[in-house]
């Protein structure tokens, strides 16, 4: 008698316990990210609409959502000053990938010379200290008088902007590799060459990759500038072409093209990060 | 039979004060050591005794102020193979799976892969670590990691292990497990041991011969024989040999002597 009256009791006290509400809370908390990222670009995109839709602010200033979409999809076809959607991003994206490859080039070498060697210090560290605060903008009538109008000088004026912060983590990096660690190399009859191979360079590989990460958000907004001068083709120059004719749905389409370019290329280093350097993450 | 000779060390810091004027920091003074192969010498000291500097200086990475280092008569300069370090902090690469990390020594002096595979295999089983070859340095536990340490160190086959309290970081029960292990690879190794540790007791258990480094500057005040880890070789069971009236007194001698460096500086 007693003894199923505890049951009962127990059974309601387990009930409380795995309450749905708890469940679906425990469900609900690892996606609370996604959910709140998704939220707030709704608000976002709901505000634009409401704005348009009620004309809060003129079209000209702010097309609707609708217009913009429009806009990409006649980019995509037909164009715009001559060239389509697609040709610009191209003429971009090839832009800003030379620019890549070309400063990582440059700049992991001079990150090391920085930090494995006191002249190299002495010598390199004044440059991409001096180079780093500069906005491209100021350099870029120097680069136009030096190298010209062409391609060259819009791959380098993206490359200068690059540098500093892929040769400023390089140069952490390397300097993260612990003395026990090189003394271990040594130890085992490394000679210097060797130390650097394979104790610096794979120590350093963590922030040349977030050195790179940072390197991509310069190098993407360098773009437009790059693009100022002489260009017929590229999304800075798409972008400004169309802001001179108040053609404000095509401005709203080329943002949203350098972000969603920016958003990918920052999504493979992510990748890269985690399938090259597993390591960084179980410290 | 090869000898690791310390002759006559002193090491001094100096620092610059300016004007000229140079303030020096003694760290040892005089110090000589011979290590042969098949021997396993433990250090005790405190702390700032100079221990570490006296075996980097062993390992070639510190110059002493004055003395020499030979091995087999010849003067040893720099770091070299035939001397391989464990560290306290492991010191393993993380970018490498445990099986390359034992076999790094032998990347560098360029043997084949087939080799390499089969002396990291071969070392992995030494140190009771069979089949975690595949795994990532980060898998292991803080003893496991100095497992791959010291089968890292014995990969090129170095005539001398020197060892810098890797045990510190241990917790009590995996460090006498380990002192158990350390013995046994050194007997079936042949190498020549150097290890510096903060534990009167591992260094009595573990070593042919206990040496004392006072503090301030650091010079050799005891020295003397153990045959206690040979007993362990020979049979007779760790927790007993700890036990034994002689170990406890050996062990109590030595305190007196490492506490005896303190009240000389005091007089």
């Amino acid at each position: 008698m007693t003894a199923a009256v505890d049951a009962s009791t127990d059974l309601k006290a387990e009930a409380r316990t795995a309450a749905p509400v708890g469940t679906l809370r425990q469900h609900v908390r690892p996606l609370m990210p996604i959910i709140t990222t998704l939220l707030s670009v709704g608000v976002v995109l709901v505000l634009w609409s409401l704005s348009s839709a009620y004309a809060w602010v003129s079209p000209v200033f702010l097309p609707s959502p609708l217009k913009v979409l429009r806009a990409l999809s006649t980019l995509s076809t037909t164009g715009y000053v001559d060239s389509t959607l697609f040709q610009h991003a191209g003429a971009s994206l090839s832009r800003v990938f030379a620019a890549l490859v070309a400063s990582v080039a440059i700049a992991v070498p001079v990150g090391i010379a920085i930090a494995a060697s006191p002249v190299g210090r002495g010598i390199l560290d004044p440059v991409v200290e001096f180079l780093r605060p500069l906005p491209p903008l100021a350099y870029l009538p120097l680069v136009i008088i030096w190298f010209g109008i062409g391609e060259p000088s819009k791959v380098l004026v993206i490359s200068l902007a690059m540098i500093p912060p892929i040769a400023i983590s390089t140069a952490s990096g390397v300097r993260s590799a612990s003395q026990s660690q090189i003394n271990a190399a040594r130890s085992f009859g490394a000679s210097r060459l060797q130390v650097l191979r394979h104790v610096l360079l794979p120590s350093a590989l963590p922030a040349i990759l977030t050195g790179i990460r940072i390197a991509l958000g310069t190098g993407w907004s360098t773009l437009v500038a790059a693009e100022l001068v002489a260009a017929s083709r590229g999304l800075g120059f798409m972008i400004q072409s169309a802001a001179q004719f108040l053609v404000t749905d095509v401005v709203i389409a080329g943002i949203l093209v350098i972000s969603a370019l920016a958003f990918v290329f920052e999504a493979a280093l992510r990748l890269a990060e985690y399938f090259f350097v597993p390591w960084s993450r179980h410290r | 039979m090869t000898e690791l000779l310390l002759h006559d060390l002193s090491l001094a810091y100096e620092k610059r004060l300016g004007f000229g004027r140079v303030e020096r920091t003694p760290v040892l003074d005089r110090v000589s050591l011979s290590l042969s192969s098949g021997e396993f010498i433990a250090v005790l000291g405190r702390s700032g005794s100079g221990k570490t500097s006296l075996l980097n200086i062993a390992a070639g990475f510190l110059r002493p102020t004055a003395g020499r280092v030979t091995i087999g008569g010849r003067d040893v300069l720099g770091p070299g193979a035939d001397r391989a370090v464990v560290f306290q902090d492991d010191a393993l690469f993380a970018w490498l799976s445990v099986r390359d990390n034992v076999a790094f020594p032998l990347r560098l002096n360029g043997s084949p892969e087939a080799e390499r595979r089969l002396r990291a295999e071969e070392l992995l089983a030494l140190v009771d670590l069979e089949g975690l070859g595949h795994k990532a340095i980060w898998e292991l536990s803080g003893g496991q990691r100095q497992r791959v340490g010291i089968a890292r160190a014995l990969a090129a086959r170095p005539d001398f292990l020197l060892m810098d309290e890797p045990l510190g970081a241990l917790d009590a029960m995996t460090r006498e497990r380990m002192q158990e292990l350390l013995l046994a690879i050194w007997s079936k190794s042949g190498t020549g041991a150097l290890l510096i540790t903060h534990s009167v007791e591992e260094a009595l258990f573990v070593g042919t011969r206990v040496i004392v480094l006072a503090s301030d500057p650091g010079r050799i005040v005891t020295s003397q024989h153990s045959d206690f880890g040979r007993r362990f070789l020979s049979g007779e069971g760790a927790r007993a040999i700890k036990a034994d009236p002689a170990f406890i007194a050996a062990r109590e001698a030595l305190i007196t002597a490492i506490h005896g460096t303190d009240l000389q500086v005091a007089a």
